[in-house]
Parts: C-alpha cells; sequence; structure tokens
C-alpha cells in the first residue's frame, strides 16, 4: 500500500478557502474553512492545512496531491490588476482588439457601456505581414521588422507580450517567429502566441483570449510559485494540481504557460463533483445547482457528463449582460451563472412590481438579517421568515439572525409599497428568485437537448439545498440528491477530476472536398502536443485521446460537437461521418437535412489520464440508532401547498443513517446549509449518506 | 372584468413570458445558416396575445424589425376573422407594407391553440441573405427588388404546402441558405408556441387575455408617467438626407407635441417619396421613431404593447416616411433610421441628458458582396456596418456601433473564408470623432482589395452598396460639432455609392464608416481627456491643438499648461 495515501482539495474562493482531506486507506473526509487571505492566499492554505493537522496530524508529509482551484485569475481581470501588457498584431489590425464584434447589448440603452480593452492603444503594435485564408503568404515578415516591434514594446516597460496574427490558426510560421525573436531579446519578458493560446477562426475572439492569458500571465506564475515554495517549506513533497475551466486538472507548469484557462477554475469543482455523483449513481440526466451568497451556478449533467462550451465571457460591465463582458475562448464547463443567491436584494421596481437581484448585497453589508449593517431585504431575509433557517442555528449556530429587522425590513419596503400582505412579500421574494433560477435553467437544458422533467436536481452551495425543492417544483423535477456536507461539498471535486487538457485547431474544409489523410495529421499533431502536456504529469499512466469535430451545415452559423471514433480516421467512410452528424444534430434540433452538405470547422483533441477513483465512504447505522434521535423538534414554516405556516419537522443531518425514510413537511440542518422538502415529498437516506428526495409528480 | 393579478404574481408570469421568447431567440442562431443572422443578429422573434398586441419579444430584437413587427402582426390579426386560423396553420409573408419595410425581411407566423382555442400568436421576422432581384438601392419599384410573398399558408392545418417553397426556393441566389433560415424560423415558432401552451397549463390560465391586460396597462402607465414629466409643447426638428447625385436632398419635418401623457409626432412636411429604394413604409417609421421614444423614457423596461400606447404617429401617405406600393424599398434603413436622430434633436432642449448627438452608425450600411471563384464556384457575402455613435451630455460616444438599429459585424477571417477577397485594413479613424465636450465616436476605415494573383476571382466582382453620409455628417449638439463623412473610393477614386458595382482582380476599395457628432463646446473638453485621446491616436496632436485647444508636448505627450490657458484664453 502507497505511503502517501492523503490527497488535499483546497478551493481559493473570494471570501473563504474551503478544504477537504480525502484518506485513500480509509475514504474518510475531513472538511474545514478560514478566510481568504487575498494579498497572499498561500497564508490561507497554510493556515487552513495546519487546523486540518489538528484532527489528521503528520498528513502532509503524506499528502499524494493538492489540487486547487483559485479565483485569482478571474478577480485580477474585474480589478485590471494584471500586467502592462503589449500586442503585435498584422497590420491593419491594431483595433480588432477594441472594435470587437460591434453588437450593442442593450438595444434600447444609447448610454450603454461597453468594457475597455486590456491593453491600450498604444501599446499595440503592427507588424507588415499577411496570411491568406488557406494558410499560403501573402507578404512574409521581414525579421528586422519583428525586431523593431518587440524593441518597441520593450521600450515602453511592457512586461507581457500578446502575439495574434491574421489567420495564423491556418500557418502560425510568422507567429513562431515572434516568439524566437522575443524569446532573444528579452527572455525575462512573458510572451503568448495565439497559435499556442487557441488556434482557432475569429480575429476578435482569438486575440481577446491570448491578450487575456498575456494579461495574467505574470501574475499567476508568480503567484503558482510562491504557493508551491510555501507549500515545500511546510513539508509538502506531492504533486500540486490546479483546476482547469474545462473541467479537467492540470500541472501547475501548464497552468502557468496557459491560465486563461484557469478562470473559472473555482466554480468547476462543483460540475465535477456533480458528474461523479452522476456516474456513481448512475444517474441519466441530473442538474448540479450551486446557489452561494451572490450568484447561483449550475449545469446539466447527462450520463455523467457535463458540456463543455468553447467559449464564455469575463468581466461584463452590466452584471449578467450578455455581451458586456470581453470575450474568452477557451473550453470551459457549460456553467450558467445568474445573479440569484442569499444576497441577491429585493425591491419594489419601477413598474411597481416585485423585482429581485440581480443586485446583491455581498457578504457585508449582506441581508439585513446578518445584523451588520445591511438595510435592503435580501432572499436571505425571507427565507429566515418563512421558517426556512434557525436564527440559532445559522453556521451551525456561531452566527445569530435578527428576525425582527428583517421583518420590519420587508413590511416597510416591499409589503407596503406593493400593497400586498406580509407575507405575500415573503413568499413572493422566495418564489421569484426560485423562478428566476428556472427560467434560466429550462433554457440551459433545452439548449442541451435536456428535458427538465427528468432530470434529478444536486444541490450545493449555502442556499442551494434551501432553494432546491422550489425549483424542482418549478421544473416538474421527480427527485432531488443532496451529498453530505452540501454546503462546502464542491471541493470534492477536486478529487474526482480527470488530468486532461483539451486542445483544438481551426480548418474549415467540407465533408466532401476534405483528404481523410489530412484529418489524420492534424489529429495526430494535435495528440501529441497535448500528450506532451499530460506527460510531465505522470509518465506512468497510459494517455488516452478523444478525437472530436466542430462541424455544421455549409454556411450555418454555429457547429456541433461530434464525437469521432478512436483510431485511424483514414479507416473511416464518408457516410460514417455524416451519421455522427446527423444524429447529434437530429437530438438537438428535432430534424436534420441529409440533402444539405456539411463542413468541419474545428479539429479537438482531448487528452486524459486515467481518473483516480474516489470511493465514497459508507456510513454505518449504529445500533439502536433511529429517527427520533434526529429529530431537533418541530417549527412552523411556509408552506406553499396549504399556503399558510405549518409545523415542518426539523432533522440533525449529523444523526440520520442509512435507510431512514421518513415524509415531508421536513428541515434538515447541517453546518453549512439547510434542506427544505414539502409536505408532498419523500426522504430517504442511502449508505453513503446521500439525501434522496422524491416529489409527487407536478400538476 | 377578469382575474387580478398580484404585483408579485404578475412579475412572475411576465418574466416567463419574456423568458418563451428568449428560448426562441436563442434556438435561432443555433439553427440559422446565413452570417446575417448567426453572427450579425438581425432577426427579431415575438409573442403576441390572441388581439395581436404583443407581449413580448427577444431581448437582443433589432429595433427596427422589433417596432414595425408589433404593428404589423396587430394590423394582419385584426384583418382576417378569427376563423382564418386554424391550429397547425403557419403563415409566411414578406410584404414590406404588412411587415418590416424591405423584401428581405421574411415573417414566419403562427396562431398558438390552447384547449381548442385561440390563445396568441408567435412571430419572427429574420433578414434573409437574398430575397432575388437586383441587389441595388437605384431599383424603381419593389418588382425589381426580388420575389414578394404574400401572406399565405405555409403550413395549412399541419400540412406543409411545398409549393410555396418551391416558388421561394426558384426565385433566389442562396436556396439552401434561404430555405434553411426558413426552416430555422418554423422551429423558432414551434419552441414559442410549445412553451407559452406549458405555461397556461402550469400556471392554470385558460388564456392570456387578464394577464395581457395587466401587462400591457402596467407598461402604458408607466411610460406615461415619464412622459409626463416634461413640459407640454410643441418641438420641432428637420433632418437632410442626401440622395444620389441630382436629386434633391430629402428632408425629414417632425413636429413633436408633449401634451399631457401623450406625444404626438406629426411628420407632415416631409419631402415625398422617390424613385429609389429609400422609400419608408409607415410600420418601419413608427418603429424608430418608438426607438427614440423608447430609449428616451424607459430604456430599460421590457417591450411590449403598451410601450407604443402614449405614442400617437402622423405620416402623409406618399411621403418618404410613409410610401405607397410599389414603391422601391429596399434601402428603407438609409432613411428610416434618420427618424431616430431627429425626434432626439426635436426634444433635445427639453431632454438633454437623454438624447446624443448624430451618429456615423446612422443609417446601418449594407455591402452584399458577390462573384464566382476561379473555378466557377459562386460566392456571396453581406456585410453589415456602423459607425462612431453620438455623444451625449456625460459620455464620448462609443466607437462602430450600428444605430439606432443594430447588429455585428463579420469577422474578417470568416469573410476571406466565405470570399476570395482580401481585407487589408479594418481600423478605427483617427480625428474622425465630431469635436465638442464630449467626442463623437470615431467612424473605422475598411480596404479591401480583390486579388489579381492566382486566386484572381473571375471578374466581375459585384458590389452593392446601401450606406449614407456621403455628403452630410452626423451633426452635433449643442455646440459640438459634426464627424467626419462616409467615403466609397475605388483605386482611390469615389465610386457609385448607390448602384451595384462591378470590380476586377487588383481593385482595392475603401470603405469609411462616419464618425459620430459631438456634444457641448469642444473649449470645455477636460484637457487630460484630451491628452488621453492624443496619446492612444484617437486624435491628432494637431486636433488637440486646432479643435479643443490644448497644447501637448510631441515629444513627452504632456499637457502645455501656460500655453494651453493662453489657447483657451484662460487668466
Amino acid at each position: 500500500m502507497k505511503d502517501n495515501y492523503y490527497r488535499l482539495g483546497c478551493d481559493i474562493g473570494g471570501t473563504f478557502t474551503d478544504f477537504v482531506l480525502l484518506n485513500d486507506h480509509t475514504g474518510e473526509i475531513t472538511t474545514g474553512k478560514c478566510l481568504t487571505t487575498p494579498v497572499d492566499p498561500s497564508d490561507a492554505v497554510e493556515e487552513g492545512i495546519r487546523a486540518l493537522e489538528v484532527t489528521s496530524p503528520d498528513f502532509v508529509e503524506k499528502l499524494d496531491e493538492l489540487i486547487h482551484g483559485t479565483t485569482l485569475v478571474i478577480n485580477s481581470i474585474i480589478e485590471r490588476k494584471g500586467a502592462r501588457t503589449g500586442l503585435i498584431t498584422t497590420k491593419g489590425f491594431r483595433d480588432v482588439l477594441e472594435i470587437g464584434r460591434e453588437i450593442r447589448y442593450a438595444p434600447y440603452d444609447v448610454f450603454a457601456e461597453f468594457p475597455e480593452p486590456l491593453i491600450p492603444r498604444r501599446y499595440r503594435i503592427e507588424v507588415d505581414e499577411r496570411v491568406r485564408s488557406d494558410g499560403t503568404v501573402i507578404k512574409a515578415l521581414d525579421p528586422q521588422d519583428a525586431q523593431h516591434a518587440v524593441r518597441a514594446l520593450l521600450n515602453m516597460g511592457i512586461e507581457s507580450i500578446a502575439v495574434c496574427l491574421l489567420n495564423s490558426f491556418e500557418n502560425p510560421a510568422h507567429e513562431l517567429m515572434l516568439l524566437e525573436v522575443i524569446e532573444k531579446e528579452a527572455p525575462a519578458v512573458s510572451v503568448s502566441i495565439s497559435y499556442h493560446v487557441l488556434p482557432q477562426i475569429k480575429e476578435y475572439e482569438r486575440t481577446s483570449t491570448t491578450v487575456t492569458n498575456a494579461y495574467v500571465k505574470p501574475l499567476t506564475g508568480r503567484y503558482l510559485s510562491k504557493l508551491a515554495g510555501r507549500l515545500e517549506s511546510i513539508g509538502f513533497k506531492g504533486k500540486l494540481f490546479i483546476m482547469l475551466s474545462s473541467g479537467g486538472v492540470t500541472s501547475v507548469e501548464t497552468a502557468a504557460r496557459f491560465p486563461v484557462r484557469i478562470i473559472e477554475s473555482g466554480p468547476t469543482a462543483a460540475v465535477i463533483a456533480g458528474q461523479y455523483y452522476g456516474k456513481h449513481f448512475n444517474i441519466p440526466e441530473m442538474f448540479c445547482f450551486d446557489m452561494g451568497g451572490t450568484t447561483a451556478k449550475s449545469c446539466l449533467i447527462q450520463k455523467g457528463v457535463a458540456g463543455v462550451v468553447p467559449t464564455f465571457e469575463v468581466g461584463r460591465v452590466q452584471r449578467f449582460m450578455k455581451g458586456s463582458g470581453l470575450t474568452i475562448q477557451v473550453p470551459v464547463v457549460d456553467l450558467m451563472e445568474i445573479g440569484a443567491g442569499g444576497g441577491s436584494i429585493a425591491k419594489v421596481s419601477k413598474l411597481g412590481t416585485l423585482q429581485v437581484g440581480p443586485e446583491s448585497s455581498g457578504a457585508a453589508p449582506g441581508p439585513i438579517c446578518y445584523g451588520r449593517g445591511g438595510t435592503n431585504p435580501c432572499v436571505t431575509d425571507a427565507d429566515l421568515l418563512l421558517g426556512y433557517l434557525d436564527e440559532n442555528y445559522f453556521l451551525g449556530g456561531t452566527m445569530k439572525l435578527d428576525k425582527e429587522g428583517a421583518r420590519q425590513g420587508i413590511e416597510e419596503k416591499i409589503a407596503k409599497p406593493l400593497g400586498v400582505s406580509f407575507i405575500q412579500a415573503v413568499w413572493g421574494i422566495h418564489d421569484l428568485i426560485n423562478e428566476t433560477m428556472a427560467a434560466a435553467a429550462k433554457t440551459h437544458i433545452a439548449e442541451k437537448g435536456g428535458n427538465p422533467k427528468i432530470v434529478t436536481i444536486s444541490a450545493f452551495g449555502g442556499a442551494g439545498p434551501v432553494h432546491a425543492y422550489g425549483l424542482a417544483k418549478k421544473l416538474g423535477a421527480p427527485r432531488m440528491l443532496i451529498p453530505p456536507n452540501a454546503g462546502v461539498g464542491s471541493a470534492m471535486g477536486f478529487f474526482t477530476a480527470p488530468r486532461a487538457f483539451d486542445l483544438l485547431r481551426s480548418h474549415k474544409v467540407s465533408l466532401t472536398d476534405v483528404a481523410f489523410t489530412e484529418v489524420e495529421d492534424i489529429f495526430r499533431n494535435l495528440e501529441g502536443d497535448a500528450g506532451k502536456i499530460l506527460q510531465k504529469e505522470a509518465a506512468d499512466d497510459a494517455i488516452r485521446y478523444e478525437r472530436s469535430l466542430d462541424m455544421r451545415f455549409v454556411g450555418q452559423g454555429a457547429e456541433i460537437n461530434v464525437s469521432v471514433p478512436d483510431g485511424d480516421f483514414t479507416k473511416l467512410a464518408r457516410a460514417d461521418i455524416r451519421r455522427l452528424f446527423d444524429n447529434v444534430y437530429e437530438k438537438l434540433y428535432g430534424r436534420t437535412y441529409p440533402d444539405s452538405e456539411v463542413e468541419f470547422i474545428n479539429f479537438k483533441v482531448r487528452a486524459s489520464l486515467p481518473e483516480r477513483l474516489l470511493k465514497l465512504p459508507r456510513v454505518k447505522k449504529k445500533t439502536g440508532q433511529s429517527l427520533n434521535d434526529a429529530i431537533k423538534g418541530q417549527r412552523p414554516a411556509y408552506s406553499p401547498i396549504a399556503k399558510a405556516f405549518i409545523p415542518y419537522t426539523v432533522y440533525d443531518r449529523y444523526k440520520l443513517f442509512p435507510g431512514a425514510r421518513f415524509q415531508g413537511p421536513a428541515i434538515i440542518e447541517e453546518k453549512e446549509s439547510t434542506l427544505i422538502v414539502g409536505e408532498d415529498a419523500g426522504i430517504s437516506v442511502d449508505d453513503f449518506g446521500f439525501l434522496w428526495i422524491d416529489l409527487k409528480e407536478v400538476k | 372584468m377578469g382575474r387580478t393579478f398580484d404585483p408579485i404574481t404578475l412579475e412572475i408570469l411576465w418574466r416567463r413570458l419574456i423568458s418563451i421568447v428568449d428560448e426562441a431567440d436563442s434556438s435561432v442562431a443555433r439553427t440559422a445558416f446565413s452570417s446575417l443572422l448567426r453572427d450579425a443578429h438581425d432577426y427579431t422573434c415575438m409573442f403576441t396575445d390572441r388581439l395581436g398586441r404583443e407581449l413580448a419579444q427577444g431581448s437582443f430584437a433589432t429595433p427596427g424589425q422589433s417596432g414595425a413587427m408589433a404593428l404589423g402582426i396587430k394590423n394582419l390579426v385584426n384583418k382576417y376573422p378569427i376563423d382564418h386560423y386554424q391550429p397547425g396553420d403557419v403563415f409566411i409573408t414578406n410584404d414590406p407594407w404588412a411587415l418590416a419595410g424591405h423584401l428581405n425581411d421574411v415573417c414566419v407566423m403562427s396562431p398558438i391553440f390552447y384547449k381548442d382555442q385561440l390563445a396568441a400568436f408567435t412571430a419572427c421576422v429574420f433578414h434573409h441573405s437574398d430575397i432575388g432581384g437586383r441587389v441595388a438601392s437605384d431599383n424603381h419599384d419593389v418588382f425589381e427588388e426580388g420575389l414578394f410573398i404574400p401572406f399565405v399558408k405555409l403550413y395549412d392545418k399541419g400540412v406543409l404546402n411545398e409549393s410555396v417553397l418551391d416558388m421561394i426556393r426558384w426565385n433566389v441566389r442562396t436556396r439552401d441558405e434561404v430555405i434553411g433560415d426558413i426552416r430555422s424560423q418554423i422551429a423558432a415558432n414551434h419552441v414559442c408556441a410549445d412553451k407559452v401552451r406549458q405555461m397556461l397549463e402550469e400556471s392554470g390560465l385558460d388564456n392570456l387575455d387578464d394577464l395581457a391586460d395587466q401587462i400591457i396597462s402596467l407598461t402604458e402607465k408607466s411610460m406615461r408617467e415619464e412622459i409626463a414629466k416634461i413640459p407640454d409643447g410643441v418641438y420641432r426638428a428637420e433632418g437632410k438626407i442626401e440622395q444620389m447625385k441630382g436629386k434633391e436632398d430629402i428632408v425629414i419635418r417632425a413636429k413633436v407635441e408633449i401634451k399631457g401623457s401623450d406625444i404626438i409626432v406629426d411628420l407632415d412636411g416631409t419631402s415625398g417619396q422617390v424613385d429609389w429604394g429609400g422609400n419608408v413604409v409607415f410600420n418601419f417609421t413608427f418603429a424608430y421613431v418608438f426607438m427614440a421614444v423608447k430609449s428616451m423614457f424607459a430604456p430599460d423596461i421590457p417591450n411590449n404593447d403598451g410601450c407604443a400606447r402614449p405614442i400617437q404617429l402622423f405620416a402623409p401617405e406618399g411621403t418618404v416616411v410613409n410610401c405607397k406600393f410599389p414603391a422601391a424599398v429596399a434601402a428603407r434603413m438609409g432613411v428610416g433610421h434618420f427618424l431616430t436622430e431627429v425626434i432626439y434633436r426635436a426634444l433635445s432642449d427639453v431632454l438633454p441628458n437623454r438624447v446624443i448627438a448624430g451618429s456615423g452608425g446612422t443609417p446601418a450600411a449594407m455591402n452584399v458582396f458577390y462573384g464566382k471563384r476561379k473555378d466557377g464556384k459562386p460566392w456571396h457575402s453581406v456585410i453589415i456596418r456602423g459607425g462612431g455613435m453620438g455623444a451625449g451630455a456625460a459620455n464620448d460616444g462609443n466607437y462602430v456601433y450600428i444605430f439606432p438599429a443594430n447588429g455585428a459585424n463579420t469577422p474578417v477571417e470568416i469573410f476571406e473564408n466565405d470570399t476570395p477577397l482580401i481585407v487589408e485594413k479594418r481600423e478605427l479613424l483617427a480625428d474622425s470623432g465630431g469635436i465638442g465636450r464630449m467626442k463623437g465616436g470615431l467612424g473605422k476605415r475598411e480596404l479591401f482589395r480583390i486579388p489579381d494573383d492566382e486566386y484572381a476571382p473571375i471578374p466581375p466582382v459585384n458590389l452593392g452598396i446601401q450606406a449614407g453620409r456621403f455628403l452630410y455628417p452626423a451633426e452635433g449638439l449643442f455646440d459640438g460639432k459634426s464627424g467626419t463623412k462616409a467615403q466609397f473610393l475605388v483605386n482611390g477614386t469615389p465610386g457609385n455609392s448607390y448602384g451595384l458595382t462591378q470590380l476586377k482582380p487588383g481593385d482595392r476599395v475603401i470603405i469609411d464608416a462616419p464618425g459620430g457628432g459631438g456634444y457641448g463646446n469642444p473649449l470645455e473638453r477636460e484637457p487630460e481627456m484630451v491628452a488621453r485621446d492624443v496619446i492612444e491616436g484617437y486624435i491628432s496632436i494637431e486636433s488637440a491643438r486646432n479643435d479643443y485647444s490644448v497644447a501637448i508636448d510631441p515629444n513627452t505627450f504632456e499637457i502645455n499648461v501656460e500655453e494651453t490657458n493662453k489657447l483657451r484664453k484662460i487668466g
């Protein structure tokens, strides 16, 4: 048996750093939490580790891996704290970054603001070169020109350089020449070229992605080496990994090269945990729902696999307004994030109706009931007044809530101005935020070709289990699954994430015209590159490659991703590929058009190492343990079915045991979150301590 | 009197209606074929109650289409007796007078039935990349402009009428694209209808009537409250729009009367209809008057029938803003987009903080390129583009947007893939924004080259241009100055900006998008903002000195305070 049998997952969030320690021998899991230390995040990491040592002495030396996620990169973009970055681009195109795609995201708002580019115009330099769309060279880049451009940027005090040339995804020769020049002229300066960051068609999206990578590269590098040094100093000898936005984990070396790929590293963990539960319990469609203080993030997981999308936005100028952020084109787990959390503020809209979110009171001052000076009624205030939260058992009783303050706030600011009863107002806040989430969920599920009527909802986060029942009712979902430690349980995802890396290349060619030998070459090259990245992490394991194609009807706008079988592409027939495309298209859009020609846009490879299995620990029923022991008492809480307060039975989650079954109305409390179940649903506890809630069919 | 919804239930159901359209809307981005739809989002989805009153539209809707559609669908619904609509019916039309003002905008509309009763209508208008005809602004009547599809059934009680599709298929250049996009329209309506029925079922409603009444009246009330805040009075403005060589300018005259909470717009005195494609149908005129009113008074409330109710529009028939069949209408945006700016100007004295100066993206410019590759394969690409937006009281004009319409550009790498042409430049034009306390948005330059090497296409390469501001730039407001004009140059000399231009290998075409107008006195612009513009190259050091009276050291880019004070005659 291995000596190093511990694994530590660590999620460095904006407010808290969460820890989950796994003992691979026993399957035992220990959790911890401490405040994030923004100046040097490794302070909190050390502090958390020290705290865990109290219960698991000397585990640090026995750590095999430390896997972590961080919001550092995304925050440095939002707060504009990245490096002084310069761009080298094709003559005639230095404004691509600023012109963007030209669409006004709020058509009737003439004053809508747009995000400032990460690189001001004076740091964007052109070189006289040009490559055609088929990769042939129109104007060769003169090495002297390349040198001038680089020196000009260095003279301006640039710390990081992005290179993005037109059509470089078809022929990177000029970008590679610039890379060489930069490395020679200024070995200390960080450099990112678009061909390495993401060789994909559409110049704005590629430039924006490359520039973002360059912008955060120096600080990510510094952060990671500092963290590694710190860990070493306290005796850590294992491997350090970091979560990618795409749901894989990678080495710190790769993360330092492509920091743009770890932007969503934190929120992704919950999805990966959900993905694992989906596989473990064999749930065909699971809707993973993580609701915290300011936002709710969710994701549909089909057959244990979450969708990965090729693009997302960061740093939106107008919260949650699509189109108001910077476009980043790297694979990212298809997370839908909306402004709905415990801290979402309720107010009377201009039209005289109720509005909840997307503005949030955040952690400070927070909802009124926190008693930290907040005066705006929030979702958590409503949850408290509905009886769903216990003012004496919030965060396990470490924080007393002010019920009277919340009551007054909602009465004065919502009920009176709207002219509705107090209870209508309180329930309205809870119900409306559920409605907002349900509307977004329905669209998200529909886009993935899923069906909300069959999904199992898996809830995480402080507010997730409080709202999951309401959400399930609105979606018509028949079942919910609540893992143990749901409040911090997302960090479990770190243990189940595969070590994987995605690469792609754009090359537009029709299925009729393409030479399959050319396709095989592209795939082999991609596999070679991806393999090199993974081999650094674990030379001993066998790397698995999954190939896929982004395909579409000739001339169509969006592509669909089609998996292609392993092995030599030239052995496949055109008709096979066509059939694979038609199957996927039909599943998504109801029908396909066999007479219309199809084309390839992107060639993709995911390289991965075998997943390390996580053995979920089984919980044993103690002798003599009965359900009565778990009952803390009863308290009145609001029932949307009875439209009145009715007595809910309150359970202590830590005292529930496998095989326990009971009927709602129930409130199940654990330290970091509370689960609400209505009277029309039944609850059972499985061998792993997971709660399964079966809802009656919704009318 | 029907059921009354409390404000919370109302909000919940209302949101659900909007999310239904957004779902239909997002299905289009995934199923549509043409780049105009998928990249430029030139389409609008909406649905109405059974009386044809608009209830919700897609959040990214193009203002011209959505405003014109709202009126058009209501008219169509009321034109026929109720039994004209049967379950499974799908209608199609591109009648410019009935809907969105030119033949390329094709509408697919379906009744929605619930419990055997007509409950609602769903409709979408897509700007199709081709509709046959002669692709140019200088056609003389609508017959030259392409295929005219009257209001006909595409599906009759669920049965497809293949003949209609065939008729379309054989009249357009890009048949696969057009038919594919019509299928995408049918699918979008399908999504909408399904979700409306589901929503009725889940909320236990038999129909949308009571909900519609309440949503519409609440919206109307909110609009009226805002309008009532400004003093009653009659406000006037004029807009002058250039025409092609040898033709008189078009003049739009607007009298805007605020009377309590009503806003009455009278366009009497506007030029008569013209013998080229710049004519605007009433619906489209209404759409851009509506855009102005909505954006000034309530940009953030969701669009529905109630928003439009306080507006009364008079546009004499036979004028360029209410043209008669069979006027040519293909380039209607060349005139129609100006309506927003004219209304802004009329109300600028009473609402100085809610208006912006003239925009370079008015009108939206459209270029249609087509021809044959060297191997004879046909290609076709449509590009739309804006210019610098006008400045406002507290903001510089944004750079390069279509306004008051909306739409995205086509990436150069996509364009070069779809065509044999080379784009040599796509860049901001320094000094193109109108000067002012707040600076107008910059225009941009695009340079296209027709290859003459082994990649040369078979001549000619056809280029149809619909654009404006070649003679009259976007005007400033309150002492702000105009932005720069548009330019269309073929090998350095001005080309025909209205008709179809035939290009040959080796030709180079420059298309400059105009800058936006400035706002306020340029001498009041903060010298630091002027210096920043110089440092970034948005304005030249000469413009800083001559236009803004700010002296900047050409070596250090620092402001010479003493000299600036002297130039500005301070102290």
